[in-house]
């Protein structure tokens, strides 16, 4: 791969952008640089990787999805009042998880039957099935906060891997959740470039026809990336629940728009057929790099979502540019096709 | 490339005719059954009236979807704009007020002007983005609906501008002629827009554009004018509803009417506008729109929780978009039946 | 791969109606392993239907498919592939956003039911695949970077890596230029001696009579000609593709060369496409140009509309120099231009009939208030469809429900309804059945009649002798040759096309 090529990737961009940032947070406030800064990045992370992995996969496929918070906090409020309902083992952790995923795979199966069964747009569809799926939580489930989650959730949220008190006497943690995120995110990365299914993701983004003629299931593969979200999203719930040590069921709502921000900062087309994992982490991990750490500008919380907002707009407005130039060269290059 | 003779007969033409009547009937029905089910509370005059209230502002914000929809693309940022018009028009009114502890109409009339400007200014953005930038219509206004929002929650830090002045609240809360003013003014709203498509160039040209953007392009139009337009309109018919918003509520928050969006989403494709360009009818979204608010209405009057109607918008969005897949496909498979499958 | 058996594929009696038409009556086809076989037929003959017949995707009503030793009343798309049948489309299906040696290698995985993948022996697939019908391609490149000529030979590796026995190969010629041509004919020839039988579906004679060995045509869904190529001509094909000997007499109109040239395109270039054109059409005139594609042709055509970008030269109508690289300027000077694909890039298909009229200058149907007037419109649509005879009851009908001349012919009103003094035509009667081609060559002419300049794009020679005062030919962007009245000769042009 040639340099240039290598350069102009979205992923070297954000790699770019990263830095900089980094540089220019860390110069007014050295505090950015600190283990336990970083940590709290990551920390603030695993959710949203989870989701965005999952919006990831649909985004390549051609599709969007803006339901997956509202799986996420349904499976795990969910998830919660079962075990408090059927009085299980409150300590266990498997149990809440398995739920969570279980009843995302379900939710993603509506889903999946919206849009692979009858194929309605996928913008439309989860948009009323987001709309479905909340009413009939806050109507029929529940619609109050539960503050004593099951203990064996609660004490996940302290479960660090790493921690020790820093030389300045603040608390640096990382978070176990760190391993079987980053071993997630592997898999997905392999699943996508190593199976078949992986692969019949992005030729869906390359065109519906063509993949059914190479005898591609479209259907079934739209069914199983929705299914799929819908787990990631599961899990995603039930791990925010307990590392906010609280079920609240009007949470997580309005958050699609950061992760859908990070899936397309990290370089993934809302056309379909383009983008990777590690943009994706690179994403994530810019958007919560500068939310976490406006405070560090001096610049009050409440402008995290127009921070967002404003390198989502530059990010989309670089990508249409650079996108215009290639249609431009690339009509006349193919046409020279002199004999 | 190849086309053979389809139906010689078929309703497409007429589709967007027969849809209006349809859902008039669906209104009278909708309308006859919430009647029935509670005639103390729903089946009153004081019902219809706060009905004629609330319907404004969502009929106006759902044809700023229609528009933007017609043209085969949409506008996700129809809120962002509408909080973000009614927060400037209301900061310069409390504003106003404070300093001179009243307040004079012409100061109104200015304040609710620069909210009109703020609506213009917004929808100017999207229509950079994507007719200029060629962004694709979803992403374009799912990044400024996050910007707008975004910016009026850092200025505001979360907090709602209240108390807004007696003369301009008697807009959102008066009556012209014994009919709720907002009503009027959605009426005026509908048959601007409503003519605005249905006997203008420019309006053939939407529904031209919506359909083939390409051929549109061969047949030089000025598609990409024509789209920048509309995403301006949108922006301004944002910006009204925003203001009868906050002259109904006496107030403006940046994060008022969140779940709008699905509430117009659903008001649209209920009213007949297919989603993926082209064709829909003004009249076929007010009806939606009164459709939605009768059953919001309904759904209260028979003690149904607001998250049982946030379901039912939902379920109705899914419904009626399985409905039109499959009336479509047993047209398109009755039509290939008569061509020669050559 | 190795060298498959002789084996016979054929389909006997086959019988396939939809609703209540029927697409084909008794119709049998053979084809030999070795053999290239030419399927010709026109639109509306039953050619795609046999097509999907053979591949699986409808089932004939009666009738046998026989498929070396095996016999079949109706195949699955799975079993057709089992078998070695494949099928290559107009548009190749290939994935844009995946790499060569993935659009090779994928349907492998899949017929396999793989779960897995290797990037290794996907690369190692499809070199091999390549190397089997003797092209160079890189396979780590994206295909979106790729031409259409390699494009196809992609597909066709994709083909022989499935073992394909009978390959079908839908209208291929159709975006190749003469080199790219004879690649593909020696790609079609390593086949041949690899014992696949070929199917060549085409209605380019000239092309099908160097390539196949045997023919069947099509007409109506029966068979009306079959044999062996070298006891066809082009006259007796194109009599039995027709039925009928379509009159192919000139019609140009006599012209008397007015003093002032309707339009003077001098020395146009875009680099690197097309370099230094000049030449000039007088009002009336009916000027073809051709070439093969790649030439330039069609980008010269859209660049004089201002669709193409152009660096350098001048375009002026009517004496006057029009602003280069925009089609409002060309629009407001006075050119039109009917696009080659109608279907997408003519038509709003689920628009009504009416409104497809009207789409062109929209604003002149305006009156005294400024706002669209119903009754404006409708006379306007009413005038052309009688004007042109376009057969409908109801202009408010979608267009669709026309035929594909009719079609044609409300692109061609939209751009006549506001009078352009040149008209540029790309294709003109591309997919519109025999006896409506004449028609529109007579509408152009009563036009031209009328004093409307003609620009005539097209790879139809015939047809272009018939209609033009004048041909130029382009080649490698640049005019290899004008032809003048006297000189028009079918033989002549081909010539200077090779």
């Amino acid at each position: 791969m040639d340099i240039k090529k290598l350069l102009l990737r979205n992923e070297t961009v954000l790699i770019f952008a990263i830095i900089i940032f980094s540089l220019v947070i860390g110069s007014k406030s050295p505090e950015f640089f600190t283990l336990a800064n970083l940590f709290d990045i990551l920390r603030s992370s695993f959710v949203q990787l989870l989701f965005a992995l999952g919006v990831l996969i649909v985004i390549i496929s051609g599709g969007i999805d803006v339901s997956f918070p509202i799986v996420g906090i349904f499976s795990g409020y969910t998830a919660v009042i079962i075990m408090q309902k059927l009085e299980l083992n409150p300590e266990s952790l498997f149990i809440p998880i398995v739920l969570a995923v279980l009843i995302g795979i379900a939710l993603g199966g509506f889903n999946a039957i919206a849009i692979a069964g009858f194929g309605i747009p996928t913008l439309i569809a989860t948009l009323g099935t987001a709309g479905i799926f909340r009413g009939v939580m806050l109507s029929f489930i529940g619609a109050s906060f539960i503050s004593d989650i099951p203990i064996g959730l609660d004490k996940f949220s302290t479960a660090d891997l790493v921690k020790f008190e820093s030389d300045a006497g603040t608390l640096v943690r990382l978070h176990v959740l760190v391993i079987p995120v980053a071993i997630i995110t592997i898999l997905v990365a392999l699943l996508l470039s190593r199976t078949i299914f992986g692969r019949s993701v992005y030729a869906l983004g390359g065109g519906t026809e063509p993949t059914r003629r190479l005898g591609i299931s479209v259907k079934r593969t739209q069914a199983k990336i929705y299914m799929l979200v819908g787990g990631l999203s599961g899990l995603a719930g039930i791990l925010y629940v307990s590392l906010q040590r609280k079920a609240n069921p009007y949470d997580l709502a309005g958050s699609e728009l950061d992760v859908i921000a990070a899936v397309v900062l990290g370089g993934a087309s809302i056309m379909g057929g383009y983008g990777t994992v590690f943009g994706t982490v690179l994403g994530v991990l810019f958007i919560n790099m500068i939310k976490n750490n406006l405070v560090l500008l001096g610049v009050s919380s409440s402008w995290q979502r127009a921070a967002v907002g404003v390198l989502l707009v530059i990010g989309i407005t670089i990508q249409a540019i650079s996108e215009n130039r290639k249609n431009k060269r690339q009509k006349s290059a193919s046409d020279s096709e002199v004999a | 490339m190849m086309n053979e003779r389809a139906s010689k007969f078929s309703t497409a033409g007429l589709l967007a005719d027969r849809k209006v009547t349809q859902l008039m009937a669906f209104t009278a029905f909708t309308f006859l059954i919430f009647s029935y089910f509670s005639s103390d509370i729903f089946f009153t005059p004081e019902n219809f009236i706060s009905m004629a209230y609330q319907v404004p502002e969502i009929a106006i914000l759902s044809i700023a979807v229609m528009l933007s929809m017609l043209t085969g693309g949409i506008d996700l940022s129809i809120v962002g704009i509408s909080n973000a018009s009614a927060l400037i028009a209301s900061y310069i009114m409390t504003q106003k007020m404070s300093e001179e502890g009243a307040i004079s109409n012409s100061w109104i009339l200015i304040a609710c002007l620069v909210g009109i400007l703020m609506g213009l200014l917004c929808g100017a953005i999207n229509s950079i983005l994507i007719a200029v930038l060629n962004v694709t219509p979803i992403l374009a206004t799912l990044a400024t609906m996050t910007l707008f929002n975004g910016i009026a929650i850092g200025i505001t830090n979360g907090v709602s501008v209240s108390d807004l002045p007696e003369q301009f609240m008697r807009i959102g809360n008066g009556t012209f002629f014994g009919v709720p003013s907002p009503f009027i003014l959605m009426l005026i709203i509908a048959g601007f827009v409503g003519y605005l498509i249905n006997r203008t160039g420019l309006g053939l040209k939407v529904f031209l554009i919506g359909t083939n953007r390409k051929a549109a392009q061969y047949s030089v139009m000025g598609d990409r004018k024509v789209i920048a337009w509309t995403y301006v309109i949108s922006g301004l018919l944002s910006a009204l509803a925003g203001l009868i918003i906050a002259s109904r509520t006496s107030a403006a928050s940046p994060d008022f009417g969140n779940s709008y969006i699905l509430l117009a989403i659903v008001i649209v494709v209920l009213g007949g506008v297919n989603p993926m360009g082209g064709f829909g009818t003004v009249t076929g979204v007010v009806l939606a729109t009164i459709v939605l608010q009768m059953v919001s209405s309904g759904f209260n009057a028979l003690r149904f929780s607001q998250f049982f109607y946030l379901a039912a918008q939902g379920g109705v969005l899914v419904l009626v978009m399985i409905l039109n897949a499959v009336l479509e496909k047993r047209r398109i498979s009755k039509s290939i039946n008569k061509s020669l499958g050559s | 791969m190795a060298r498959v058996k002789i084996s016979e594929y054929s389909v006997e009696n086959i019988v396939k109606s939809f609703g209540g038409a029927k697409a084909l009556s008794n119709v049998s086809m053979s084809v030999s392993g070795g053999e290239v076989h030419c399927l010709a037929g026109e639109n509306g003959s039953g050619k795609s239907t046999l097509i999907k017949i053979m591949s699986g995707v409808h089932a004939p009503d009666s009738g046998l498919i026989r498929l070396a030793d095996k016999e079949f009343s109706e195949l699955s798309p799975r079993e057709a592939v089992r078998e070695g049948i494949q099928v290559i489309f107009q548009d190749f299906s290939l994935l844009p956003n995946l790499t060569v040696a993935e659009n090779i290698a994928l349907p492998t995985y899949i017929f396999e039911n793989s779960r897995l993948i290797s990037k290794r022996e996907t690369k190692k697939i499809a070199s091999e695949a390549l190397d089997l019908i003797g092209v160079d391609i890189d396979v780590s490149s994206s295909v979106s970077d790729i031409s259409i000529a390699s494009k196809q030979l992609i597909a066709i590796a994709r083909a022989t890596n499935l073992g394909v026995k009978m390959l079908f190969m839908d209208e291929p010629t159709t975006a190749l230029t003469r080199k790219e041509i004879n690649r593909l004919f020696t790609v079609v020839n390593q086949l041949k001696k690899r014992g696949v039988a070929t199917v060549f579906v085409s209605h380019k004679i000239d092309e099908i009579q160097e390539i196949c060995n045997t023919i069947t045509v099509l007409r109506n869904g029966e068979v009306v000609a079959d044999g062996l190529m070298k006891d066809f001509g082009p006259k007796s094909i194109s009599k039995a593709m027709t039925g009928q000997d379509v009159s192919t007499t000139r019609i140009a109109p006599p012209l008397k060369l007015a003093k002032k040239r309707a339009v003077e395109v001098k020395q146009l270039t875009s680099k690197p496409t097309f370099t230094d054109i000049s030449f000039s059409v007088a009002p009336g005139e009916i000027l073809g140009v051709t070439g093969l594609l790649g030439s330039g042709r069609t980008e010269l055509a859209e660049a004089i509309f201002g669709k193409y970008p152009v660096d350098s030269g001048e375009v002026i109508v009517n004496g006057t120099k029009i602003h280069l690289n925009s089609s409002r300027d060309a629009l407001a000077a006075g050119i039109g231009y009917v696009p080659p694909d109608r279907l997408t890039q003519g038509l709003f298909l689920e628009q009504s009939i009416l409104r497809n009229l009207v789409a062109v200058g929209i604003d002149q149907y305006r009156n005294r208030w400024g706002q669209l007037s119903q009754k404006n419109l409708t006379s306007a649509g009413g005038k052309w469809i009688t004007d042109l005879k376009i057969k409908t009851n109801n202009s408010k009908n979608p267009v669709t429900s026309l035929s594909g001349g009719n079609q044609q012919r409300v692109v061609l009103a939209k751009w006549f309804a506001i009078n352009p003094h040149l008209m540029i035509l790309n294709g003109p009667t591309v997919g519109v059945d025999v006896g409506s081609k004449r028609e529109i060559l007579e509408i152009i002419r009563d036009r031209a009649k009328n004093g409307m300049a003609f620009l005539v794009v097209s790879d139809d020679i015939p047809e272009l002798i018939q209609i033009c005062h004048r041909i130029l030919v382009i080649k490698n962007g640049k005019i290899s040759k004008e032809f003048s009245e006297s000189e028009l000769s079918e033989s002549a042009l081909y010539k200077e096309l090779n």
